[in-house]
């Protein structure tokens, strides 16, 4: 099943990236028949209008696919923030990344985060799973992130270690969390903003990548 | 006081509204059953029920899934919300109030939510003590609020084996209580064995269950009225 004209489509409604990934490997019980992954991305940072924009394109997909008889599941882009809910407890089964890089719109770089060629790690991400046979697009499967090293000399927790990601080897710690967020209790404890995001602001792809959209 | 087409009309509204998730759907009828006067009781079960009743159907044909079956309860949800402060309490000779929970060792509560969500349309008071709940605290609620019936779920055989100890304690001390278990692991046989009242293996077969059980208190509510 062709997927271009639902590729084309979210591109003009906003999208700026919309990839098409087999996400069977990734999947758990509750979700088996949902073997898509529609990643979609707008180069715009985590605000309540782009979670709004995201949302909207999601509800969009599920429309375009429902019309064709299909099923799906989004997961918000700030699915870690939605409880309450009974669907929420879906949402941390599965992981907008896992949908980027199927989709090969990305991988996971030395900073644990998803890396697009084009806009580093300054993306936006949502997920629409479905069990619509869409062709998928070739996916990573390892890093690019090469011998540079530059997020790993300008952490300031030691978090990231310089591990490279690579699909056959999911267990692997890439970042570690706990030093990651010791720094940033520690940050908010001293009332300066938590995030420091050196890891984002040094890489060669996020630098070199597409001007980000002002919000809003 | 709408005419019976448009009670009608508001029914068939959350009825659909649940089937096909549609939370906004579902807020506005509950709504408009609201504003125009009619019974909250009849339009959660003629209503919403009726949706669920059809959603249990369809997840047994599988054409919804688990994920539609969350996204037709939080639509429920959706219109149960404003329609529970309207609703008389029901005379139905139960008190209604159960103790429910996810025993120790065990984070699944998706069928423990579902199972909920049925007591909730139900009208009963409903103690949640939410998942990987240590096992006196069934008991200790139990004797605190004098339930008559307590829900244990669990996913994992691990720890459902700390079952027959909460469902001892409880019936040694209050042999009345009703005790029903639930999740993957459970069997007829192992609810036979250790003395608990009622089973249900999952999600679907425990929503099924509670539907049939609010279809037999909406039964027994309808030959109420009749009487009248």
């Amino acid at each position: 099943m062709d997927a271009d004209p639902l590729k084309q489509f979210l591109q003009a409604e906003g999208a700026t990236l919309v990839g098409v990934g087999d996400v069977r490997r990734a999947l758990s019980q509750e979700i088996m028949h949902l073997g898509r992954g529609i990643a979609i991305a707008v180069n715009r940072g985590l605000t309540r209008d782009t979670v709004d924009l995201l949302m909207r394109l999601q509800a969009l997909t599920e429309g375009w696919l429902r019309a064709k008889g299909y099923r799906s599941l989004s997961i918000p882009p700030d699915s870690d923030r939605r409880m309450g809910k009974m669907i929420s407890k879906l949402y941390k089964l599965f992981c907008h990344k896992t949908a980027a890089t199927c989709a090969g719109l990305g991988w996971i770089g030395k900073n644990g985060l998803l890396i697009n060629e084009r806009y580093g790690s300054k993306m936006t991400w949502a997920t629409v799973l479905t069990d619509a046979p869409l062709a998928t697009d070739r996916p990573y499967v390892s890093s690019r992130c090469g011998d540079c090293d530059l997020c790993v000399r300008h952490c300031p927790s030691g978090a990231v270690q310089g591990h490279l990601w690579s699909l056959g080897d999911p267990m692997r710690e890439i970042v570690s969390y706990d030093k990651c967020r010791s720094l940033k209790s520690g940050r908010t404890s001293l009332r300066e903003k938590p995030n420091c995001g050196f890891c984002v602001t040094v890489c060669p792809y996020s630098r070199n990548g597409g001007e980000q959209q002002k919000a809003g | 006081m709408a005419d019976e087409a448009r009670k009608k009309e508001i029914y068939e509204k959350l009825r659909t509204g649940v089937i096909q998730y549609d939370e906004d759907a579902c807020r506005e009828g509950a709504q408009e059953a609201v504003s125009e006067g009619l019974d909250a009781n009849e339009a959660i079960f003629d209503g919403l029920v009726s949706g669920m009743e059809e959603v249990g159907r369809l997840f047994e044909a599988q054409e919804y899934f688990v994920p539609e079956i969350l996204m037709c309860a939080d639509a429920l949800y959706a219109g149960l919300d404003i329609l529970k402060p309207h609703c008389k309490q029901m005379d139905l000779g139960v008190k209604g109030s159960v103790v429910i929970g996810t025993v120790e060792g065990d984070v699944h509560d998706i069928g423990k939510n579902l199972v909920k969500m049925m007591f909730d349309v139900a009208g009963f008071t409903v103690y949640d003590l939410g998942r990987d709940v240590p096992l006196d605290k069934f008991v200790d609620e139990q004797l605190k609020t004098d339930s008559e019936l307590v829900c244990l779920s669990a996913m994992m055989t691990t720890s459902m084996v700390g079952m027959p100890k909460v469902i001892e304690k409880i019936k040694a001390k209050n042999p009345n209580c009703m005790i029903m278990i639930g999740g993957a692991p459970t069997s007829k046989e192992l609810a036979d064995k250790w003395g608990a009242d009622g089973y249900a293996e999952d999600a679907s077969n425990a929503l099924k269950e509670a539907i049939k059980m609010v279809a037999f208190l909406k039964k027994l509510r309808d030959e109420k009225i009749q009487k009248k």
